[in-house]
């Protein structure tokens, strides 16, 4: 990868990155609040499940099928990966969430670099043709980069899990060095994640957590909320 | 005992497999890849018995809808319609089974097909046994459409994986415009009186939806308890019966059937939810809970909920014995 290419991997991997990552937390507000997350050792395992059921088995392959698509150049293709997410996942505010990031990334991109493939994605986003999926987004804007697949993989889980480690530190009393921790021990959960999206065909997106989405559905109707998702 | 013949799907089922296994030809999920080959010790794959085909086909007429076509090959059993409905023009039809359940090598096919303006429900009579298996996978494929302005309940009793069960369901939904479904799926991870929890091999069902318009929903579920534990957090965690309502309805204001949904599933004994599906198809209800009775319930609760908003008719009541 170039240097020009792990600069870009680093600014996408990176918390200053402003897409709206401190409004979302994918349900573990309602975990809190339902008591089922108290503490870092249950926050580690509900971000391990998030990896393994919703990361590997469906962002990661749509970050795979927008870069494979980047790269040859083909706007439709990005478009269709777009749209298999938003019609695998069930729980409206996820969808939301993700489409709110994946819009602000988009506007940033098209800000920074004057490119005709983002340019024809954002047209389709624009007449409604795609979502703007923030994993799709991901995947164009790495494969325009020169971001390997893989690394963009790994950075979209080191994204996603320090966002919600952001959020938990807002969420519960959760210390710097704690969070580091968790942060690091989910390392291996990271890379079995990336590896379970290798070779997996849009045919075969499986996102499945069932209790995520039971409480995805309460928090959408909870009265006090800091996170939109 | 015939073993020659360990998997000879029909070539219509390679075509449609060869879409989502690459490699794989005549496998739904490459998951399932290295069972297909081995061979069934009783009846093969493909023996009588053992491809069991159902064909449900209802129209509307002048009072109400008939059931104008109805073909089954053993495991499924057809005893005529009931008219049990509270809907004036609802037919419905409970499928039965003659066999203990659905073993190991089995190949189902069941096509559901309601006419412009008709409305039908398909249940079973009593729940899908998934019997213990030590080879080869057991499959069905389910393949539902409603024509313009029809209606489809499709709420089978719940599925019961028993230990080392290996099935995998595909169940694909067609609706032409101004149709409306709600499909039941409620699934057991064993004979829970006896202890037995979580031990099947593994279970996959994916349920998709499409209308003139394009796909408008997929949903897997897909647990290989030694591959990954079901009962972690945000998984099953606490909970062992889990199951999904879809009330498809593309053409209705689904935000508000959202949050009423919601209003009736959540207060049950159930932990369940509602959610406004993709692209505006309807809503999902998600529920879990410790006894099948619990998911059941409240999924009755959310398809008389339903009917209710859809049909202007409640749904028939829950027992069938």
């Amino acid at each position: 990868m170039s240097d020009d290419g792990t600069l870009e991997a680093f600014r996408l991997a990176d918390s200053f990155l402003p897409v709206g990552t401190y409004t979302v937390s994918y349900g573990l507000e309602q975990f809190v609040q339902d008591g089922r997350v108290e503490d870092a050792g249950d926050l580690e395992a509900l971000l391990a499940t998030y990896l393994r059921r919703q990361l590997g088995p469906a962002d990661l392959v749509v970050v795979r099928a927008a870069h494979a698509a980047a790269r040859a150049g083909d706007a439709d293709a990005i478009i269709e990966a777009d749209r298999r997410l938003t019609a695998a996942t069930m729980a409206a505010e996820f969808r939301e969430s993700a489409e709110q990031s994946g819009d602000r990334l988009l506007s940033l991109q098209r800000e920074l670099r004057d490119d005709e493939l983002l340019d024809a994605y954002a047209a389709g986003v624009e007449t409604g043709a795609a979502p703007g999926n923030f994993p799709a987004v991901l995947g164009v804007a790495a494969g325009l980069a020169g971001v390997e697949e893989r690394t963009a993989c790994l950075l979209c889980c080191h994204g996603f899990v320090t966002g919600l480690l952001g959020a938990a530190q807002r969420l519960l009393s959760l210390g710097h060095t704690e969070a580091q921790r968790v942060l690091d021990d989910l390392r291996p959960v990271m890379v079995e994640a990336v590896e379970d999206s290798a070779g997996r065909s849009l045919d075969a997106l499986s996102p499945f957590a069932p209790l995520v989405d039971v409480l995805a559905a309460e928090h959408e109707r909870a009265e006090r909320r800091l996170f939109v998702s | 005992m015939a073993t020659d013949s360990p998997d000879a799907p029909a070539s219509r089922d390679r075509a449609v497999d060869s879409a989502t296994a690459e490699g794989a030809p005549g496998v739904p999920h490459p998951a399932f890849a290295a069972y297909a080959d081995e061979p069934v010790p009783q009846a093969p794959v493909g023996a009588p018995g053992k491809d069991g085909v159902l064909e449900l086909r209802f129209s509307a007429a002048a009072d109400g809808t008939a059931l104008v076509s109805d073909y089954a090959t053993v495991p499924f059993h057809v005893s005529g319609t009931l008219g049990h409905d509270p809907h004036p023009d609802a037919e419905t039809v409970f499928v039965q089974s003659p066999t203990g359940g659905v073993a190991q090598g089995d190949r189902h096919d069941v096509t559901v097909a309601v006419g412009p303006e008709a409305v039908a429900h398909v249940s079973t009579g009593s729940s899908t046994k998934v019997q213990s298996m030590d080879r080869n996978y057991a499959r069905a494929e389910t393949t539902l459409s409603v024509g313009a302005g029809g209606h489809l309940d499709y709420v089978p009793e719940p599925t019961i994986l028993h230990a080392d069960a290996r099935y995998c369901r595909e169940t694909s939904l067609h609706l032409a415009p101004g149709a409306t479904a709600v499909l039941s799926e409620v699934v057991v991870p064993g004979r829970l009186a006896r202890g037995e929890r979580f031990d099947f091999e593994r279970y996959f069902s994916r349920v998709t939806a499409e209308s003139a318009d394009g796909r408008l929903l997929e949903d897997t579920a897909h647990l290989a308890p030694a591959d990954g534990d079901p009962t972690a957090p945000g998984v099953l965690g606490e909970f062992a019966v889990f199951g999904t309502t879809f009330v498809v309805a593309p053409d209705r204001d689904t935000a508000a059937m959202s949050d009423a949904l919601h209003g009736v599933v959540a207060p049950g004994d159930a932990r369940a939810g509602a959610t406004e599906l993709p692209n505006g198809a309807g809503v999902a209800v998600r529920a879990l809970g410790d006894r099948a009775e619990t998911v059941r319930a409240t999924f009755h609760d959310a398809w008389n909920h339903a009917r209710q908003a859809l049909l202007d008719a409640p749904a028939p009541s829950g027992r069938k014995y």
